[in-house]
This record gives C-alpha cells, sequence and structure tokens, in this order.
C-alpha cells in the first residue's frame, strides 16, 4: 500500500478559515443570514448590492451613489470590465453554491438585470430554508 | 557602449528589513532574519527554520485577509488579482519609486519597461485549482489564473502602474531576477527604454519552500543562527526566505537630467550555462567560472579590480563547493583576491528574487562604503582554499563589485557594478 511509505497522516496547511462575508459589514451579515432562514428577498437584495460595492474600483466607487438605480450600467456606469463582474458572479456562485453560464452573464448589464437574476436564480436553488417571501 | 545604467531607486521587503535603511542595517551588523518556523502545520517536517517578512499577513488564499504597512495604499482592485508575493512587490515597488523620486504618473509614456521574476504562486494555483476542480470548472475564481501563473508580477504592476514600454518576466529559478537586471541593461544600452524596472519577489509558505526538502536542498539544521552557513564545512542546505526587492535604473543623462542620486553604475553582465544537470551545479562551477568572466568581459574589468563578491553561494554541499571552485578559477588563477561573501547566511535564499535581492546589496554597499562578511562562517570547506573570506563587515569602500546568481538547468548570471 502506498500508505505504508508514510509515517503520518498527510498533514494539511495551517487553517486559516474565513467566511467570505466576514470583511462585510455586521447589516450584510445579518441580511445573508435572514434570507437564508427566511427566503426575504430585500435581505438578499442587499448582500448582493454589498457585493457590487465590494468588487467596484475605488474611483467609481467614490463618484457612483451607495445604492445605485436598476438601470445602471455594470460596465460603463459603475466601473465595472468584464473580468470584474465574473467575479461578482463567482463571488455569488460561491456563497449560494449556484452556477451562471456563460450565456446567462452575457444578458446581465445593469444592476438591475443582476438583482432579479440573483433573485431568479438563487430563489429557484433552495440555497434559503424557506421559499421566497416576496 | 556610450549608453549606461545608473540604479537610481531601490525598494526591500525582506527578512532582514523592509526598507534600504533597515536592510543596510542588519548586514552592517550581521544580524539575520531567520527563525524556528513552522511552514506546514506537521511536526514531522524536519525543516524547522525559515526566514519570514515582518509585518505582512499573507498566509491566506483570500486577500480579504491579506494585511501590510499601512503606509502603502494597496487598491482592492490591483489586490483582488494578486499573488502574496505580488503584495510584497507591490510595497518594494512603491518603496523604490519614492526613494528614485518617481510617481506612477512618470511611467506610463512608452519609456519605462517593467522586467520581473517569481516563480508565481504555488499556494495560490493549488488553491484556486482545487476550487475549480470541485467546481467542475464551472466555478471557480476569475483572478485563479493571473493571481497564480508564473507571469503574474508582470501583468499585475504593469496594468497597476499602466506601463506601456517592456513589459514581461524571465524563468530561470534562481538566476532569475538576475537574468532580468542584465536584459534591463541591455534594453537601456540599446536605446529601447531610458528606464527599466526590475521586480524580484517570491512567497514564503509551505508549497514554495518545502517542495525543495525531497531534493536535499534544505536545511534541517533547527538552529537559526547556523541553519544557514553559506561555504562552511558544516553547512547542509538553504534556508527559505520570501520577499520582494525592486531596482529602479535610468541610462545615465535621464538620471543627470532629473537630478536623482544615483546608488551605482551597472557596468556589464554574463551568462553562461553549465550544460550539465537539470538541478545540480556542474562540479567545478564551469558555466559560473564562464558567466563571471563574461561579465567582467563586457565591463571591460580585470579579476585584480574587484573588491568584493556577493556569492550566490545558499549553503548546499554541492553548490557551494562548485562556486567556491570558480571563484578561484577566475580570481585566485589571476592572482586576485577579493572579499567573497554569501549574504544568504542572513537572509535565507530567496530563489527567484535572490539576484534582484543581492543587487540590491551591492548598490547600497557601493554607495555607503561597505562590503558584507559571511557572519555565520566558522569552518570554511576546504573548496574555499585561497578565497578572502571576512566574517566581518569591512568598513571599506568597494569600487567594483561583481554579483553571482545561479540557478536550475545550470543557469548562471553575473553582474558587475561600479561606485559612481
Amino acid at each position: 500500500m502506498a500508505s505504508d511509505n508514510t509515517p503520518s497522516a498527510p498533514a494539511k496547511p495551517k487553517p486559516v478559515k474565513s467566511g467570505p462575508l466576514d470583511k462585510f459589514s455586521a447589516a450584510v451579515r445579518d441580511a445573508h443570514a435572514r434570507f437564508l432562514a427566511t427566503g426575504d428577498i430585500d435581505a438578499l437584495d442587499t448582500v448582493v448590492l454589498a457585493i457590487v460595492r465590494d468588487h467596484q474600483p475605488a474611483e467609481a466607487r467614490a463618484a457612483t451613489p451607495a445604492a445605485p438605480p436598476d438601470s445602471a450600467l455594470l460596465i460603463g456606469d459603475l466601473g465595472f470590465d468584464s473580468l470584474a463582474l465574473a467575479e461578482i458572479v463567482f463571488f455569488i456562485e460561491d456563497l449560494y453554491q449556484v452556477s451562471v453560464s456563460n450565456e446567462e452573464l452575457m444578458r446581465i448589464t445593469t444592476v438591475g438585470e443582476l438583482r432579479g437574476f440573483i433573485r431568479i436564480k438563487v430563489a429557484s436553488s433552495g440555497a434559503s430554508s424557506q421559499p421566497p417571501s416576496s | 557602449m556610450s549608453r549606461s545604467a545608473l540604479i537610481t531607486g531601490l525598494g526591500f521587503i525582506t527578512s532582514i528589513g523592509n526598507d534600504a535603511t533597515s536592510v543596510s542595517a542588519s548586514l552592517r551588523a550581521g544580524r539575520h532574519g531567520m527563525v524556528v518556523h513552522p511552514l506546514w502545520d506537521n511536526p514531522n517536517v524536519a525543516v524547522k527554520v525559515a526566514a519570514p517578512v515582518r509585518g505582512f499577513f499573507v498566509d491566506s488564499a483570500s486577500w480579504r485577509d491579506w494585511t501590510w504597512p499601512e503606509r502603502y495604499e494597496l487598491p482592492r482592485e490591483t489586490l483582488r488579482s494578486l499573488a502574496p508575493h505580488g503584495v510584497y512587490a507591490f510595497c518594494a515597488l512603491e518603496q523604490a519609486l519614492a526613494d528614485a523620486g518617481l510617481t506612477k504618473a512618470d511611467l506610463t509614456d512608452g519609456s519605462t519597461g517593467l522586467f520581473c521574476a517569481s516563480a508565481g504562486s504555488a499556494f495560490m494555483q493549488y488553491h484556486h485549482l482545487s476550487q475549480a476542480h470541485a467546481g467542475n470548472f464551472e466555478r471557480g475564481n476569475p483572478m485563479g489564473v493571473v493571481s497564480a501563473i508564473a507571469g503574474t508580477l508582470n501583468f499585475n504592476l504593469a496594468a497597476h502602474y499602466g506601463i506601456t514600454g517592456a513589459v514581461t518576466g524571465f524563468v530561470s529559478a534562481c538566476a532569475s531576477s538576475s537574468h532580468a537586471i542584465g536584459y534591463a541593461l541591455d534594453e537601456i544600452r540599446l536605446g529601447r527604454q531610458e528606464r527599466m524596472i526590475i521586480v524580484g519577489a517570491e512567497e514564503l509558505n509551505a508549497d514554495t519552500i518545502l517542495p525543495f526538502a525531497p531534493m536535499r536542498a534544505l536545511s534541517v539544521n533547527p538552529d537559526p543562527a547556523t541553519a544557514s552557513r553559506p561555504f562552511d564545512s558544516a553547512r547542509d542546505g538553504f534556508v527559505g526566505t520570501g520577499g520582494a526587492v525592486v531596482l529602479i535604473i535610468e541610462e545615465a543623462s535621464l538620471a543627470r537630467r532629473r537630478n536623482a542620486t544615483a546608488y551605482a553604475e551597472i557596468l556589464g553582465w554574463g551568462q553562461a550555462s553549465d550544460g550539465h544537470s537539470v538541478a545540480s551545479s556542474h562540479p567545478e562551477g564551469a558555466g559560473l567560472r564562464n558567466a563571471m568572466q563574461r561579465a567582467l568581459r563586457d565591463a571591460a574589468v580585470a579579476p585584480a579590480q574587484i573588491d568584493y563578491v556577493n556569492a550566490h553561494a545558499t549553503s548546499t554541499p554541492v553548490g557551494d563547493r562548485a562556486e567556491a571552485l570558480a571563484l578561484r578559477a577566475v580570481f585566485s588563477d589571476a592572482g586576485a583576491r577579493p572579499a567573497v561573501s554569501s549574504t544568504k547566511g542572513l537572509t535565507g535564499h530567496g530563489l527567484s528574487m535572490a539576484g534582484a535581492m543581492e543587487a540590491g546589496f551591492c548598490a547600497l554597499a557601493l554607495r555607503e562604503g561597505w562590503m558584507p562578511g559571511n557572519p555565520h562562517l566558522v569552518n570554511p570547506d576546504n573548496s574555499c582554499d585561497g578565497l578572502n573570506l571576512p566574517r566581518e563587515t569591512l568598513s571599506v569602500a568597494p569600487a567594483l563589485v561583481l554579483n553571482n546568481s545561479s540557478g536550475f538547468g545550470g543557469s548562471n548570471v553575473c553582474h558587475v557594478l561600479r561606485r559612481v
């Protein structure tokens, strides 16, 4: 057996554990917990908008309101490029264990489209223990 | 050559200090940066000593967990695509720009190039690949590639600083950043660029350092004070270190126009390969001997004119012996006896970063007028017979120094630097 040559179990790297939202505000973490427990879609919205803002380039962030209108273009108005959008989507995929295809990603151009898309995607995934409340 | 290159800016994030002043003080005092440092949460790992960078936390695969000295403003959009050693590199580059009296705006007109050297981040690569495998490569961090592969430094730094001149990376293992310096000098000599930024950086973590253990290249000496002792008969391997060092070099007339204060001139360089083994030095250091001779010829300097050699010697039995024999062939056989030291006795071995780090040390020594010693050397190996290996720092100003580097596959690179 291969393990005969191994004096001890394979070691793991020193654990440096952090949850994906650890560095976000308490309000965002609370909203995340509330969505998971109750399916409150407004709470999900709070989390999604915080994630968008967290990934926004510093200059564009300083020039845009904390709660951008649904019509705001992600690429253009909010200063994102396609790679940064892919990062936002990956963050959300990882947080709620959903998958977003390239085709779906290409259709998202505004804040409103992102919010709407995530609502449908996450609500239908069973990430929350309750059906959507609104 | 009518065009020459002056070193006008230095930045250091190293195990012996995070700025030129503290690095210089450590070198002059013979103060090392090693500690007992568990690289892996496993007491059965025989390697006990490493030389970490202080003042940073980059041990997590998530950039959100990282911390660095407050004086560096590292924007999140840049941070998100960096590897841990990219954080060191960013800070060292900011330091070098300030030292040279330059700002980001000075780097964007196409006359400034950027040559970088690191092995990439095995740590990030492992993390991102594990994540992507688990998600069937449908889900994965979009920054996984650019934050992990070799080249991560040049991708990130060129984009952040808006550098539009020559940008590339060098991969010749422990000779990488020395290659970067040599080719940067050529860019200036050939009139292609007026200014070059050279970056060498590496991580200190299990994934970068411990794969050298099965090669029997790492010291298993548990005493931080003696684990790295280049040229000593009791040496048993190298001690790993991480960090970043940045050199800014400028064409001499540009440096003069800007009233920049130069550390030293890079007078010439040479390289030669052993053509012998994938990982071991040629037993008599044939490639390194040729590289030294080519560098001296390029600089039009005779062996007897060299005052100090910063040796590559990493504290491995085979490598140090090969270098000692090569040094004897170049210098002793010509009746020359420069002071020779390996500063890896103090810093540990920075792999791809080593050449730039030690060129930076040579630049400090040339400007400040001293030569580093070999404070951990007790009983020189008999291969060193006839070499001048001072233990203590010499308070003697060198005029010409030679900096040696050797990497896997027998790549050898040497630079000659001159006091200005």
